[in-house]
């Protein structure tokens, strides 16, 4: 029997999601340790509650089952936007106001922005490869009025944003797997249909 | 009419007031009558008091009591002795209680009433400062002054140990006179009227931890209080990882107490505070030093054009970022600053002052200034005896004879002032370096040159030159770089 050909886009979809995965597990990792490193220079108890920490995207979603593969990787690639800056935000705080001498933790801050960044351009290219509108840059709520937040809300916000990256690579991995399926098994009845 | 009861507020005028009982009060009117000047004054009044001039010794006063009609009920003479007339300041007036939220200063202004009085008087105030709803007191303080016949505008300021958001405060004043010639009694003024300053009230959405982000000496002893709405309770509140007892301030403010706090680290210490049924609030507190006195404070120039001066920080001061040390350095004789720059590790400093052609003493202050504090280093010096040349560059050597070379450098710097002493090192194998001085004339970033001799023939030699100056020797540049150079064939 001929081996099935899968098309060239659907190639490339798979291989720019599985990259994506491997990227996303990374920032998981670096974000965990990242954490621990972040509570203990900024004096603070993990389990603080952080409910009055806002104007962050949450992974949370509900029907995450229905989402479709245009929701999915676009509401990815909005969050990860939205992290860039809130990342640039978190490192500009503690360079400034908390921690300015410590620039091995402002290297580890800068590392997990990279792959942020990289994850978003992937996400995008992704969106472009399978065909579906890549979502507007829009203005990153909250980081306006950064300077008027005090020393106490600045740390909190830090932590927030490093926990809600944390869970978002979680969701990314699982979004991305999804498509990834999808992928798969559209190129299959693309091959029965020859 | 009886029990007579005579006060003054200036000494001048007395308030006499009295009581009368009689049946009927309706309609009734008082007739008072006393010497002035040896004339009788009489007047009319509906209330149970007068006012009367103040004379030496004693007034007498005759009061008649009077129906609706204007017919006399009841007549009685006072013989009123100047002993027997109190003398009460009038109660003060605060002008105004400025708070200062950052410092948690109280500014307290009043006008002292010295127009009251046509002579110079010792004036004694009492200042309470309270605190709560309930007015506790807090402090009280005496302050003198002195009078001089006209109002004068008092001030007086007050550190709260408390953050002023915490909790209402609020200030009265009265005040006693002292007139030594005076025989009659002398009292203490009313109490003025209370000013508050009213603390934060929570905002209906979020609770608030004061003071916000203070910078502290270390020692210092702490309050912070935990601002929390109507449905909010505090479940502790902690400085750092420590729960402390809490203080009730009022129905939505408790505060803790911290004594002689320790260094914090670059992130400041967290106080937290945990309210139910959820939400958590805090602040951060920056502890550290003043700035030590700058130590070895050094000043010398490379190139007579800049003057750079750097020192050693001292004791780490625990502050970082916006809250560690800066530094001023200001010239008294020209009355310029020069610019500083601070680096984190504080190892970096330097300060660089432009040299003035006109001078050549130069009296530095270098000031050290941090959130909780100063100091300062000075240092005089003449720029001519701080000259620490830069690397000579450019260095050349060209043969002149079997025992004559020629060497040539190039040094930056305005030497126009002073001459120069250069050192060629002149090394050979298998022998001890020699080292040949030669003074030159200074001139402006340009080369010098010197001239070698009694060199060996067709021997492999190694050169390299430094600098200093001439007169009043500070430091040598650093060598420059070797060059070697074989002497030709005899």
């Amino acid at each position: 029997m001929a081996s099935a050909e899968r098309p060239p886009v659907i190639l490339r979809s798979l291989d720019l999601c599985s990259r994506a995965i491997r990227l996303a597990r990374k920032i998981r990792s670096d974000v965990v340790s990242l954490l621990d490193s972040y509570v203990e220079r900024q004096g603070l108890d993990k389990n603080i509650s952080l409910d009055g920490v806002d104007s962050m995207p949450t992974a949370a979603v509900e029907h995450w089952s229905e989402l479709t593969e245009a929701e999915r990787l676009g509401n990815n690639l909005k969050a990860y936007r939205i992290f860039q800056t809130l990342l640039a935000e978190v490192l500009e705080d503690q360079r400034t106001h908390l921690t300015p001498t410590d620039t091995n933790f402002h290297e580890s801050i800068q590392s997990v922005m990279l792959q942020v960044s990289a994850l978003a351009s992937q996400l995008e290219e992704l969106l472009m490869l399978l065909e579906h509108s890549v979502p507007a840059r829009e203005e990153v709520e909250g980081t306006a009025d950064s300077t008027s937040r005090s020393m106490f809300e600045k740390k909190l916000r830090g932590l927030k944003v490093l926990q809600e990256l944390a869970q978002w690579s979680v969701r990314s991995v699982k979004d991305l797997h999804h498509v990834t399926k999808h992928s798969h098994s559209s190129s299959t009845v693309h091959v029965s249909h020859q | 009419p009886q029990t007579l009861r005579c006060i003054t507020h200036d000494f001048n005028i007395m308030t006499c007031s009295w009581d009368a009982f009689s049946s009927t009060n309706l309609g009734q009117s008082y007739e008072f009558c006393y010497e002035n000047s040896g004339l009788l004054v009489c007047n009319k009044n509906k209330e149970k008091s007068a006012d009367i001039p103040i004379v030496h010794g004693s007034t007498t006063i005759k009061i008649t009591t009077l129906n609706a009609s204007g017919t006399p009920l009841a007549t009685t003479t006072f013989i009123l002795p100047e002993k027997n007339v109190s003398f009460i300041p009038l109660t003060p007036q605060i002008l105004s209680l400025t708070p200062d939220f950052s410092t948690e200063m109280l500014y307290l202004k009043w006008k002292d009433g010295g127009s009251a009085f046509p002579f110079d008087l010792d004036a004694t105030w009492q200042i309470e400062v309270l605190r709560k709803e309930t007015l506790e007191r807090v402090a009280q303080v005496t302050y003198h002054s002195k009078l001089t016949s006209k109002d004068t505008i008092l001030s007086w300021n007050w550190k709260s140990d408390m953050p002023l958001e915490c909790v209402s405060h609020s200030v009265r004043i009265r005040c006693y006179i002292n007139k030594m010639n005076y025989g009659g009694n002398k009292e203490w003024s009313e109490w003025s009227p209370i000013v508050t300053v009213p603390g934060e009230v929570p905002d209906l959405s979020f609770a608030k931890v004061f003071p916000q982000d203070r910078v502290v000496p270390v020692g210092s002893n702490m309050t912070f209080c935990c601002l929390h709405r109507e449905d909010e309770r505090i479940e502790h509140i902690k400085y750092g990882l420590k729960s402390y007892p809490l203080l009730h301030l009022s129905e939505w403010s408790s505060a803790i107490q911290v004594q002689n706090v320790s260094a914090s680290e670059s992130s400041g210490t967290n106080i937290w505070c945990s309210l139910l049924p959820y939400g958590v609030e805090g602040t951060v507190l920056f502890v550290g030093y003043p700035p030590d006195i700058p130590q070895n404070l050094t000043c010398e120039t490379h190139t007579l054009d800049k003057i750079i001066c750097t020192w050693n920080p001292g004791r780490p001061t625990e502050l970082f970022a916006s809250r560690q040390t800066n530094y001023i350095l200001s010239e008294r004789i020209s009355g310029r600053n020069g610019t500083c720059r601070v680096t984190e590790n504080t190892m970096g400093n330097v300060c660089v002052f432009t040299v003035l052609a006109t001078q050549n003493i130069y009296n530095f202050t270098l000031q050290a200034f941090n959130p909780v504090g100063q100091t300062e280093s000075s240092l005089s010096i003449d720029i001519n005896q701080r000259v620490h040349p830069k690397t000579p560059s450019k260095f050349t050597v060209t043969g002149e004879s079997p025992t004559k070379a020629h060497v040539s450098w190039y040094l930056p710097g305005n030497f126009i002032q002073i001459k120069l002493l250069c050192q060629i090192e002149i090394s050979k194998s298998h022998s001890e370096p020699e080292l040949d001085n030669v003074t030159v004339y200074g001139t402006v970033n340009s080369c010098y040159e010197a001239q070698l001799d009694m060199l060996h023939p067709n021997t492999a030699y190694t050169f390299r030159v430094r600098c200093s100056a001439a007169d009043h020797f500070w430091k040598w540049s650093n060598w420059s770089e070797k060059k070697q150079w074989t002497t030709w064939e005899a």
